[in-house]
């Protein structure tokens, strides 16, 4: 390739990361219908010609020579959304919400996508993540750093008791042993008074480093910098970090070998590869994600309650990978984009929206039934194909 | 894409957002739209419209209002993000807000955070309003609170001094426990014994044996329906002849159904009355009827009618500002409203929500004025 070619490659790739930093902005701002909807036909006429045209595969060679910088790249578009949207609060709201449903939802790509898990339980791994952030953070006096982290390593530990049922049983039945755990949760979750019972529970904001989430930062005379900028930068680099886990993991040896145990028990299993071994380490990493990114959506809200954690909200996490995309972390944040905000957006048609949503994510199924962004073969040297 | 058509775009959305009317002021209205509870949250999302459509039918009102409506699925995570957005928008003046109680404690932190005023219609839970001292929160229906303290002033006035309570371990049982019994002190009477049950205990005899050593002129109950008619049951094979008086919890059909002919003389206490025995009800009723609403308005309802033309009331007073606002609404003394006259105390609480007196007459719950008991036709049990 030539040296030339290659600089309008990153050119291209840095046009299409603004792009997409711009329609993220322009979407999460829009307010009246006919916004929306011009948005809405502008992406997916702008999806179609970048795939008619090539420009897509192109965009995707580039960002598989250079994954490091591309990550990086997409990163830090979003933190200087943030920067621009510093005080409209909602925008900011519902940008770190999408990024916290992206982080959780790479949790669960490691599990179905991966493994080959089903967990109907992600809302439930959620709610402990942010229960836990909840009582500790009221209760003791323990740094909230450690404090989300323990809301995470309780999602691992209780999904470790779990994944015992999961283990004996296989398919459908596994996952109907995760769909009995959302509903136990939450009736447990009710009926404990120590918890809030169906009322809730408190949640103190976060506070890291000494430096206060929820505090109002004055920007001059009357602006000011949302509390929720700095959840969102938080978010947004958690959901980084996430993405680079997720695929460190299926680069490596590890990933092949939940590949294995998914394609063929088995054949995984004559080759020598510990299926139950490997189905724990994704089963308990996966919701360990889950639970950290349920600490923060808790301590954000300040405010939590078991009907945020149902087996409904569970169906939606799961819908979010499909629909990104089964085992393409990358797939999960348009994915969670249009999951969480799309209802929002539909606030104008109140109680209808829901249908209008669920008619939406059936024909994206219908048309691309692999999901916005399918999951693509391995390529440990980039490019070698072609080359 | 076609540069022009871009910037055309822009030169679109930029107009959206210049081109907003500055003389109609915006309400947010927030409730459960979809999910379990919708049917009441439609009910009063039709209310709320229903104000806003009267008040901008009349040439009097100052400004036209829109009413800006959020659905908030009766979960917090959800509240707070609606709460949010309207919040976060310096053109919705004012909320009126809220069916579910968890939704409110969760967006409570919102309207003070953003110095918004909210009227709740709906939640009954008292930690919405006594739970805080936020200026921005208020609350135009009655909770547990107002309904023993009817329940008190009630029952004594009736010449009843001594009581004893069961109560179920829920938060339920245990918040009118703690309400009656301090409403009971402020009113002179006394409670001889107290005790907290599960609420899915089956036999109660330990408890009414003792119960009736202790003479008591009244049980209180503060639980649900099943306990309560396995209570009323027993009470009658221990020969206890003690008025039984429960809370909201029981005034259901199935109490009736279940305590069979022992239900009569049950006195019960329930905040809201039936629409139409309301003061401005039946005005409210025929207004809703003729706008033709694919809904019933239900019982909250009216609630949230009065909450919107409070609201509205105070933004015709002071001026479309949130500040202005807020004040104007804690000063709310007397005001007159389609439920019933509004003064809110120092927490935004409505001091006197109207609270509906029941009895079991011939199997059915009856408005207390309307009974054969009020009439002295019938009278409750009274030991001598």
């Amino acid at each position: 390739m030539s040296k030339r070619a290659a600089r309008i490659d990153i050119a291209l790739a840095l046009a299409a990361l603004a792009g997409c930093a711009l329609f993220t902005g322009l979407f999460l701002r829009a307010e009246a219908q006919w916004e929306i909807a011009v948005l809405a036909v502008l992406l997916a006429a702008t999806l179609y010609a970048a795939g008619r045209s090539g420009v897509a595969a192109r965009l995707e060679a580039t960002g598989a020579a250079h994954p490091r910088a591309a990550s990086l790249a997409a990163g830090a578009a979003m933190l200087l959304l943030v920067a621009l949207l510093h005080s409209s609060h909602f925008a900011l709201l519902m940008m770190a919400t999408v990024a916290l449903f992206a982080t959780a939802c790479m949790g669960l790509t490691l599990q179905f996508g991966y493994a080959g898990i089903t967990n109907f339980a992600g809302a439930a791994f959620f709610g402990i993540g942010g229960y836990t952030t909840a009582v500790l953070a009221t209760h003791t006096g323990v740094p909230h750093l450690l404090v989300l982290l323990a809301g995470g390593a309780m999602a691992g530990l209780i999904g470790s008791l779990l994944i015992l049922p999961i283990l004996r049983t296989r398919g459908h039945y596994a996952a109907l042993v995760t769909i009995a755990f959302a509903v136990l949760f939450k009736t447990f979750l009710e009926v404990n008074d120590a918890l809030g019972g169906p009322q809730g529970l408190k949640v103190p904001g976060l506070e890291l480093f000494g430096w206060a989430f929820n505090r109002r930062i004055p920007l001059g005379e009357d602006r000011e910098i949302s509390f929720f900028a700095s959840y969102a930068a938080l978010s947004i680099v958690l959901a980084l970090l996430a993405y680079s886990l997720v695929k460190r993991v299926e680069r490596s040896w590890l990933g092949l070998s939940l590949d294995a145990v998914r394609v063929d028990e088995t054949a995984a299993a004559c080759f020598g590869i510990d299926i139950a071994r490997w189905k724990i380490l994704a089963f308990t990493l996966g919701n360990f994600l889950v639970g950290l990114a349920g600490g923060i959506y808790a301590m954000m809200l300040g405010y939590i309650a078991p009907t945020s954690f149902t087996f409904g909200d569970s169906l939606i996490m799961v819908s979010i990978v499909i629909l990104g995309g089964l085992g393409n972390p990358l797939g999960v944040i348009p994915a969670a984009l249009l999951v969480v905000v799309l209802p929002e957006k539909l606030q104008l048609i109140q109680e209808y929206r829901f249908l209008l949503f669920a008619v939406v994510v059936m024909l994206i199924l219908v048309f691309r039934p692999d999901g916005l962004l399918p999951r693509r073969m391995r390529e440990y040297f980039a490019g070698w194909k072609r080359a | 894409m076609h540069p022009g058509a871009l910037a055309l775009f822009f030169v679109l959305l930029l107009g959206g957002c210049a081109d907003s009317p500055t003389d109609t002021v915006k309400i947010a209205f927030i409730g459960p739209l979809t999910g379990g509870v919708a049917a009441n949250g439609l009910g009063g999302r039709n209310s709320a419209d229903l104000a806003v459509r009267l008040r901008n039918a009349d040439p009097r009102s100052r400004h036209r209002y829109e009413l800006v409506v959020l659905d908030d699925e009766c979960k917090p995570n959800i509240g707070v993000q609606v709460a949010t957005k309207a919040a976060a928008d310096d053109h919705v003046i004012a909320a009126v807000a809220h069916y579910c109680s968890a939704v409110a404690m969760g967006t409570v932190d919102v309207y003070h955070k953003f110095g918004m005023p909210a009227v709740v219609w709906g939640a009954v839970l008292p930690d919405v309003t006594y739970g805080n001292d936020f200026d921005e929160v208020h609350r135009v229906n009655g909770t547990m609170i107002n309904q023993n303290d009817v329940a008190a002033r009630f029952m004594t006035a009736l010449g009843y001094r001594r009581w004893a309570i069961i109560h179920d371990t829920t938060d339920y049982g245990k918040g009118h426990d703690k309400y009656f019994s301090e409403a009971l002190a402020a009113q002179g009477g006394t409670i001889v014994g107290r005790f907290g049950v599960t609420s899915d205990q089956q036999d109660f005899n330990a408890e009414l044996t003792k119960i009736k050593e202790l003479k008591p002129e009244v049980l209180y109950f503060g639980g649900l329906t099943p306990i309560g008619v396995r209570i009323r049951s027993q009470m009658d094979r221990l020969g206890m002849n003690t008025v039984f008086q429960g809370t909201s919890g029981i005034v259901s059909a199935a109490y009736i159904e279940g305590a069979g002919a022992l239900a009569e003389g049950t006195v019960a206490f329930r905040e809201g009355a039936p629409a139409e025995r309301l003061p401005g009800g039946a005005m409210f009723l025929e207004a809703y009827a003729k706008q033709g609403y694919g809904d019933p308005p239900e019982a909250y309802g009216p609630f949230a009618f009065a909450a919107t033309n409070l609201v509205i009331d105070a933004i015709e007073a002071v001026g479309p500002n949130r500040r202005r606002v807020v004040k104007q609404l804690n000063a709310t003394r007397d005001y007159a409203s389609a439920v019933g006259p509004i003064t809110f105390d120092d927490h935004g609480q409505n001091t006197v929500p109207i609270i509906s007196k029941f009895v079991v007459q011939d199997g059915r719950w009856v408005i207390w004025e309307d009974s054969d008991y009020a009439r002295g036709k019938r009278k409750l049990p009274r030991p001598s």
